[in-house]
């Protein structure tokens, strides 16, 4: 990145910046197990998704502490300022999708605990997770990379999740007006696709930081990056 | 050296004319004639000067300076000496170029890592296994772009036996081991090795033995729940002890046939080639596969054999096994009262083996696994049949060591008919 006098400000600045990666691979892998899981049915990976949980809100504690000292100790201006200031958004991001794979995670063991399953598991949900996944994917290295067409990328696609979200409620609505039994566990499957669509908002928030980082455009809340998004 | 021999080209031709200039009109005109010379060779000495000062400000767009005398040798050298340099620097350029096509052409994935951990160069197939490209990933920090967990503590420590296990980013269908080597002082050098076929195979080795060990156990607890009633004396009496001792016996024998098909598969992948091959008397062969399957077939099928075609070059006890396997198992899978043709012809020049029976024909879906070991069309009936369920295995290898090839048709309703084609090299006249 940028060159400092300071060889050791260079250091801490890319030490956050390794540190907010990581744990967005730690995130990645527990959505990833939890999506699995919710297929397969393996109780013992979903104990480890929601054991592992822990481990992400350390991390964010952690960040979060490295972040302020930063600025207490290097006063950092322009362009680090505001990859500090974004790298401490991103972290709530990414402990929120951390949150949502755990809570995919303990609906998928209450869904598996029920002996008789009404409601087939719709590949659309994989389909739907698969796009949540990769957009988290393309936006951390969009930040590893701290380019910004991939971040553009990543906040367009967020629409493609919207689409599948809204197919999969349609069909879970056939279902529970055709069988009112399914009721209790269409809403359970709900609740997992609700997290897995709010998985894609959350990626989202991380490419549009990272477009605050390189530009110092705040695309928040414009629409901005979603129509230059759409042009590309 | 050089020196003397600029001073001495420059200054005795002026030295000279003043000479001839004190000789013809005194000291005066020499002194006028030496100043003028010297003026005139600095002059001429500051225009090749700034000719090459030219020159160098910008080599692509202007001529190399050309000069005569002492000027003219060393622009000579310099220009010799450019196009030697130019001359190594393209071979060494076409050296890492087809260096460079060959680490591309490497299958395993390579990344060069300094003590940051920042990507140096990585080849093609890094790119594939890591999604690292380059010019675009240059210089970035490795655990920024492979976050899987695990991987940075690995990174960190290294440890050459034991590579690190990682799962494609991108689809998952993948797995890669990691190894890290140190490379120079500070340098790393991470390899890439893709395992999905590796383990893929590892997986199939564990359901074999698994196969195996299903197989022998079945019949191994059938026996020793009989002898059990066997050390318990009085509850037998002779009758039932001859019925159980017949019944153990079967089921001995089917291990056996299990024990010696896997044997021979086993010896069969070990080789190669056959040991011996010689002419068969493909007549005597078939004559010999009717008697032996009508023994098996036990008056509950017709057997029909068709010889027309010459001797076949190969090994006469492995055709004979490929054979037999292929005739009783038509018979094992023909109803009662079915028919069974056998028939040893030439067609478009190749030797043709077929066993075509009037069986239920609905192997249709199974072709393509119908070869694999312990594969079973259905479950429950084909180990009453008595066979392994290494037959058709057994069939391909023996085959495939004399470069024929199975094809299998079937329909429902009319039966199946399996075809060994042989090579026109396999038939007389032999060279």
């Amino acid at each position: 990145m940028s060159n400092h006098l300071s060889k050791q400000f260079d250091l801490e600045l890319e030490h956050i910046r390794t540190r907010i990666l990581q744990m967005g691979g730690l995130v990645e892998s527990q959505l990833q197990t939890a999506i699995d899981a919710f297929s397969s049915g393996d109780i013992e990976a979903m104990q480890q998704v929601v054991e592992r949980d822990r481990e992400v809100d350390a991390n964010e504690v952690g960040i979060d502490e490295d972040c302020t000292l930063l600025i207490a100790r290097r006063q950092p201006t322009a362009r680090d300022l505001r990859l500090v200031m974004a790298v401490s958004r991103i972290v709530t991001d990414l402990e929120r999708i951390g949150d949502k794979a755990a809570k995919i995670a303990n609906k998928s063991r209450k869904l598996h605990a029920v002996a008789c399953q009404r409601i087939p598991r719709l590949s659309e949900i994989r389909h739907c997770a698969r796009l949540a996944i990769e957009m988290l994917q393309s936006a951390l290295d969009s930040l590893a990379r701290m380019d910004i067409d991939t971040a553009r990328q990543a906040i367009g696609a967020d629409k493609a999740i919207d689409a599948a979200f809204n197919a999969i409620l349609r069909q879970l609505i056939t279902y529970m007006i055709e069988e009112p039994r399914t009721i209790s566990e269409a809403l359970d499957i709900i609740w997992v696709v609700k997290a897995i669509e709010r998985v894609g908002d959350h990626a989202s928030n991380i490419a549009e930081n990272v477009i605050y980082i390189v530009s110092g455009e705040d695309v928040r809340h414009t629409g901005a990056a979603r129509m230059r998004a759409d042009e590309a | 050296m050089w020196f003397a021999k600029l001073l001495l080209r420059g200054l005795l031709p002026v030295g000279c004319f003043a000479l001839l200039a004190w000789l013809s009109h005194g000291p005066a005109w020499a002194w006028a004639v030496a100043a003028l010379g010297c003026t005139l060779l600095v002059c001429v000495h500051a225009r090749q000067s700034a000719a090459l000062a030219a020159w160098l400000d910008a080599p692509e767009s202007r001529e190399f300076p050309k000069a005569g005398g002492a000027w003219g040798e060393i622009l000579r050298q310099l220009a010799d000496k450019l196009a030697d340099e130019r001359r190594g620097r393209e071979e060494v350029e076409a050296r890492l170029l087809s260096f460079r096509g060959a680490m591309d052409a490497v299958p395993d994935g390579l990344v060069i890592l300094d003590a940051d951990h920042r990507i140096q160069w990585s080849n093609r197939a890094a790119g594939a296994h890591l999604g690292i490209r380059l010019p675009r990933d240059n210089g970035v920090i490795i655990e920024h772009l492979v976050r899987t967990p695990g991987f940075a503590e690995y990174l960190a420590s290294p440890d050459a036996h034991n590579p690190f296990a990682l799962q494609a980013p991108a689809a998952r269908t993948r797995i890669y081991t990691i190894r890290v080597v140190p490379l120079g002082d500070a340098n790393k050098l991470l390899v890439s090795l893709d395992v999905t076929d590796a383990r893929r195979v590892e997986s199939m080795r564990s359901t074999f033995v698994a196969n195996v060990s299903h197989e022998l156990r079945t019949p191994l607890t059938v026996v020793s729940g009989f002898l059990e009633y066997f050390t318990d004396d009085g509850a037998l009496d002779a009758e039932q002890r001859r019925q159980f001792a017949r019944r153990m016996s079967e089921q001995t024998a089917r291990m056996l046939t299990l024990v010696d098909d896997l044997l021979t598969l086993s010896r069969l992948e070990a080789e190669d080639a056959p040991a011996s091959e010689e002419a068969v008397d493909m007549a005597a062969l078939l004559e010999q596969l009717r008697t032996e399957g009508e023994s098996l077939s036990d008056g509950r099928h017709r057997l029909e054999v068709i010889c027309q075609g010459p001797a076949l070059r190969g090994n006469r006890k492995e055709l004979h096994s490929a054979f037999g396997n292929l005739v009783s198992n038509a018979i094992r899978y023909t109803p009662a009262g079915g028919e069974i043709i056998i028939e040893w012809a030439v067609r478009d020049g190749a030797g043709v083996f077929s066993v075509r029976d009037s069986g239920v024909g609905e192997i249709g879906r199974h072709l393509p696994r119908l070869t694999e070991r312990f594969y079973r069309v259905d479950r429950g009936r084909s180990r009453d049949t008595g066979g392994t369920g290494l037959g058709l295995a057994i069939v391909k290898h023996i085959l495939l060591r004399h470069q024929a090839s199975l094809s299998i048709a079937s329909e429902v309703g009319t039966g199946s008919t399996f075809n060994a084609v042989f090579p026109d090299w396999r038939l007389p006249p032999w060279k």
